[in-house]
């Protein structure tokens, strides 16, 4: 392709969106390795001081750890949930399922101050308050919706046909499950849990509406810290969430087909 | 799970208030009165404006650049969409300090500012309404974008090329073929910045100051600060009343628009 000008408005376009995208991260991380204590940019010298600073803190650690777990049990307990819908609708075309995933789907689209206010008079209500399985469940559910939109497209892409064989030949809903839909699925699968997990290590508001007061998660710490002044730390905070964010992407990227997951179902060539 | 918290919400909205962060289960227009005043409206008028010009400057980015996300090679495309995604995932909380960081008095914008004159020495670049609207529109910009791509990835090349062939510039292409058969991917973009932009709580709070306050921030003060939870009901019950309404609203402007079209 020559550089018309039409090219170079277009690449000067995008470069201009990924510089807006990449600004305040570049700024962030630059910062995190700087060596006094005042926040300053460009950064004067380089140390890690504050990375060694971060991972002996005890609370930093129990907030990264805390976080971890939350993340994790979310993921799974979501993943759990989306697995047998979507499954249900792909197989059977259960109209219970599907229902259920247009209540995980219209989740997604409340508010996110309000998914929280529900959440948290939910709580208030059962007297269950303050606990770390009260954040696990309420992320699981309010992101639903992701591993069911995932897990739909993996069971999109199995091709029907090669069920109908293995039944044909005699394999039993068990033998077709393992052998067809297992290893098309496994990539998805893995896929929706990592979206989960990822979205879930970041969220804010909902763990604070549910249990802010004891369960202190990472983000919420960083906010609390927040307001009380600027401490370097908080960037070695915000860098491994960058770091998770973005290799939790690339990796996804390697296990499955993103564009295809992302919604295009027109062939892209190499 | 998820339909039980709904109604209790409104339930808790009719609630009756008593002290000290405590209610008791009844059926009154208590709180839905106390909205009825020109603060509420107020409120709820800012949030909207604010969403309404997020939008506008998402939508008028997000579609021309994934436009062109989806016409670039494989290997450009999953590194585009790693990039988003990426970006996309991470905390509110993190951008916002990131945005305060990158605002603050000492930082390298203010200076830069400062030294061309657009800035007075000192002036601090936030909290003020371009802070909340720039930071919305980062926080929501790659989302619109991924939001964008199936559908652009889904035009036939062909109509395309039909187009060029008959003589339609690029740009004329995109602005009367591409377009239109954007229509309804549009309005519902929007929907989904206005909807984010009345859940987003952090932005307006750090960086905006209190003309700025999104229904978001008054939600949240009425049940964590005044331990009012059936007045934060309320406002909560309003808030989704009025995306259904949003909602609705979107679904007959994209049907009429199919229809002429």
């Amino acid at each position: 392709m020559s550089l018309s000008p039409g090219v170079l408005l277009r690449q000067g376009f995008l470069a201009l969106i990924a510089l807006f995208l990449a600004a305040p991260l570049i700024v962030v991380v630059s910062v995190s390795f700087n060596a006094t204590r005042r926040m300053s940019f460009p950064p004067t010298e380089f140390s890690l001081r504050w990375y060694r600073a971060f991972f002996s803190d005890y609370g930093w650690m129990a907030s990264l750890e805390r976080s971890l777990t939350i993340a994790g049990l979310a993921a799974l307990v979501s993943v759990a949930v989306a697995l047998p819908i979507t499954y249900a609708i792909w197989r059977y075309q259960a109209k219970v399922a599907a229902l259920l995933a247009g209540i995980g789907g219209a989740l997604f689209l409340i508010p996110g101050v309000v998914a929280a206010l529900m959440l948290s008079a939910f709580w208030g209500v059962t007297g269950h308050v303050g606990r770390l399985e009260n954040v696990v469940l309420s992320h699981a559910i309010v992101l639903l919706g992701i591993p069911l939109s995932l897990l739909m497209v993996g069971f999109r892409t199995i091709d029907q046909a090669q069920v109908e064989a293995a039944y044909t030949m005699g394999a039993r809903d068990s033998d077709a499950f393992r052998m067809v839909v297992r290893p098309a699925m496994t990539p998805y699968i893995l896929c929706a849990f990592v979206f989960v997990f990822v979205l879930s290590i970041n969220e804010y508001l909902i763990a604070y509406m549910v249990a802010g007061f004891t369960v202190q998660t990472l983000p919420i710490k960083i906010f609390a810290n927040m307001r009380q002044g600027y401490e370097p730390t908080m960037c070695v905070a915000a860098v491994i969430f960058m770091a998770m964010g973005f290799s939790a992407f690339a990796l996804m990227s390697k296990v499955a087909d993103l564009p295809r997951l992302m919604g295009r179902t027109r062939p892209l060539e190499d | 799970m998820a339909v039980v918290p709904a109604f209790l919400m409104v339930q808790l909205s009719l609630a009756h208030r008593e002290v000290a962060g405590l209610w008791s289960p009844g059926f009154e227009l208590t709180q839905y009165r106390q909205l009825a005043t020109p603060l509420f409206a107020r409120i709820m008028g800012f949030s909207l404006m604010l969403a309404l010009a997020g939008a506008l400057i998402c939508v008028s980015l997000a579609l021309p650049a994934a436009y062109f996300i989806t016409r670039m090679r494989r290997r450009a495309q999953v590194a585009w969409l790693v990039f988003l995604l990426g970006s996309l995932s991470l905390s509110e909380v993190l951008i916002v300090f990131a945005f305060q960081v990158l605002l603050s008095t000492s930082g390298t914008l203010a200076g830069a500012l400062t030294t061309v004159g657009l800035l007075a020495p000192g002036a601090s670049l936030y909290p003020n309404f371009p802070a909340v609207l720039t930071c919305l529109v980062y926080l929501l910009l790659p989302y619109v974008i991924l939001f964008f791509y199936p559908a652009l990835s889904q035009l036939d090349p062909e109509v395309e090329q039909a187009a060029a062939t008959m003589g339609a510039s690029r740009l004329s292409t995109f602005t009367r073929v591409v377009l239109p058969m954007m229509r309804g991917q549009i309005l519902t973009g929007v929907l989904l910045v206005v909807i984010f932009t009345f859940g987003a709580y952090l932005t307006p709070l750090v960086l905006g100051r209190p003309p700025q306050w999104t229904i978001a921030i008054h939600i949240n003060n009425a049940a964590m600060g005044a331990g009012n939870l059936p007045l934060a009901a309320a406002y909560a019950v309003s808030v989704v009343a009025f995306m259904v309404a949003l909602l609705v609203l979107t679904r007959v402007l994209s049907r009429r628009k199919a229809s002429e079209a």
